[in-house]
């Protein structure tokens, strides 16, 4: 019986405390998409569904559609790229270890309004530093992210700069603690590199590998800082995301109560993809 | 012979590789680094000169325009004021967790799903309420809200780190006539001092780093600096200058913390991800 009582009042602090601070405004988010809410005039009356049909216009699609191509775009190239950099980094006859992957892991702790910064600045149309180098080799200066058409790839570019270090990272902790032994048999058995790396690393690797995968897709759904930073949307709408959309709805348009029906919708998404993704790896086996 | 000779090759490539990616990151940041330095004239010249005179004029001019000592004092005082009240809470729950299975295995994955939340849903209610309460604009919002984030991560990482504590060390302390709780504070809490540092590492930066929360919720008396840096750009186009030197503010404590801590990291995102 002590050891019941003990083991509860240990989490009493956890419970009230994410009860008061994510329950309850969960809840009161939930309601308030139920209801007319400008900030202007206050909450207002009941509307049942009316912000969630009003809410998932031309725009809305658009947000999402953007939202998804970004994190589809993101999290399979920083995927590629931060294994493509992990397994060098893991070879046991490679100098200067150390120093490679204090560099290769600077950018993620650089917050991405930094980022966002940064980038600004080199992309700058006229005075910033990568049209000036694209002029050297002789090729035309680019608009970067005034570019309608490139301005989303832009953004895609910036933040596989940004979190390509997280995903290695996590990999590489992944792949040194790999067991050897079944390397060497496989290396008597006269495998190649490339069965070595389909047949056993990407197996064992797969705990690893699905935990990366998720955090990092669900924290590509959320994308708003490095757009707030760099476009603000723009140009137009070509490179809003739902996050920023449901900012722009709530702070900038004043509509709460549609802003709450979108957030949760993008918090629906989530759930839903973050299933997908663990179906769909778990069916592998 | 043959290989030898292919090992030699495939190390090359491993080197040229890593060597690229290096280059790709480490060039932004240092023509940034390099910009902050520069005077107008210098900044503004095409094409961009190699080599000039330092100057420390951006610097002096960013602390004037803006109050960015506030910013820096909000930013640490916010991040340290969660990390510790976030530390607090979470050992407790993670212990509760890991030794006793409280909550079964929905418990921790409900809060480990939090993490889920996109935070513009969480905001807007946050704001709302703020405006009530009359919390809107202070740091005590910004600690509490920052919670959100930091406490179910803190708990995540020290499950993975008490995980990997025998169960015979407190066994031995209770068998030694210590009660559960001594038995937590005397033996446990010392043991995972490297995956508690960690997690309040990570805690810090993750607040440190946090922006639509404090866009939306602080006014000019709690702002933090990212968003603080942000209005600069706003403001005055781009200055080039200024913005550079903002920029190496921003990133200079987080980048020698990280320095001072990358073993905790490694180490922690090990456990933590592979459990």
């Amino acid at each position: 019986m002590k050891v019941l009582k003990f083991k509860y009042k240990l989490i009493i602090p956890v419970v009230v405390v994410l009860s008061l601070i994510i329950v309850f405004p969960l809840l009161y988010a939930f309601y308030v998409s139920f209801h007319k809410y400008l900030l202007i005039t206050g909450l207002g009356k009941f509307i049942w569904f009316g912000n969630y049909i009003k809410g998932t216009d031309q725009e809305f699609l658009n947000a999402s559609y953007n939202t998804l191509i970004l994190t589809a775009s993101v999290v399979t190239l920083e995927f590629m790229i931060a294994f493509g950099l992990g397994l060098p980094l893991n070879r046991k006859d490679l100098k200067f270890k150390n120093l490679y992957f204090i560099i290769l892991t600077i950018p993620i702790t650089i917050p991405p309004i930094g980022v966002g910064l940064i980038w600004r600045l080199i992309l700058h149309p006229t005075l910033g530093v990568a049209n000036h180098l694209l002029q050297l080799f002789r090729m035309p200066p680019q608009a970067w992210f005034g570019n309608p058409k490139a301005a989303l790839l832009t953004i895609i570019g910036v933040d596989i700069w940004h979190e390509t270090s997280l995903m290695i990272m996590i990999l590489l902790a992944g792949l040194t603690s790999l067991p050897e032994s079944p390397f060497e048999a496989a290396t008597i058995d006269g495998a190649g590199p490339f069965q070595k790396f389909w047949y056993i690393t990407v197996p064992l690797m797969k705990p690893v590998i699905t935990v990366a995968l998720i955090i990092r897709m669900i924290a590509a759904l959320k994308t708003y800082d490095l757009i707030y930073i760099c476009t603000k949307g723009g140009p137009g709408t070509k490179t809003q995301t739902l996050s920023y959309l449901v900012y722009r709805k709530g702070f900038r348009f004043l509509d709460m109560g549609i802003a709450a029906s979108l957030s949760y919708l993008l918090l629906g998404m989530i759930l839903v993809a973050t299933l997908v993704i663990i179906k769909t790896i778990g069916k592998r086996e | 012979m043959q290989k030898s000779g292919r090992k030699k090759i495939s190390l090359f490539v491993a080197h040229l590789v890593l060597i690229v990616g290096c280059i790709t990151i480490l060039f932004p940041l240092i023509w940034v680094a390099r910009s902050s330095f520069a005077s107008k004239v210098v900044i503004y010249q095409s094409p961009p000169p190699l080599f000039f005179p330092l100057s420390l004029e951006n610097y002096k001019e960013i602390f004037m325009t803006l109050p960015f000592h506030l910013y820096l004092f909000n930013s640490l005082y916010v991040a340290t004021m969660t990390t510790i009240a976030s530390l607090i809470v979470g050992i407790f729950a993670a212990y509760s967790f890991t030794r006793f299975k409280t909550g079964g295995s929905l418990v921790p994955f409900g809060i480990l799903a939090t993490q889920m939340l996109p935070p513009v849903t969480l905001v807007i209610p946050f704001f709302l309420i703020a405006r009530i309460a009359n919390l809107f604009n202070t740091r005590i919002l910004l600690i509490v809200v920052y919670m959100t984030f930091n406490l179910p991560f803190i708990i995540w990482i020290l499950i993975g780190f008490f995980q990997g504590i025998p169960v015979s060390l407190e066994e031995a302390a209770i068998t030694d006539g210590c009660t559960r709780s001594q038995a937590l504070f005397y033996v446990i809490l010392p043991i995972s001092l490297p995956g508690i540092l960690s997690a309040a590492l990570f805690s810090f930066v993750l607040s440190w780093n946090e922006f639509l929360f404090a866009l939306i919720l602080s006014g000019k008396e709690a702002r933090t600096l990212p968003v603080g840096v942000s209005a600069l750009v706003s403001q005055e186009g781009i200055l080039i200058g200024p913005v550079c030197a903002v920029i190496m503010l921003l990133i200079l404590p987080m980048v020698i913390f990280y320095f001072l801590a990358k073993h905790f990291m490694v180490h922690g995102l090990t456990l933590g991800a592979i459990k």
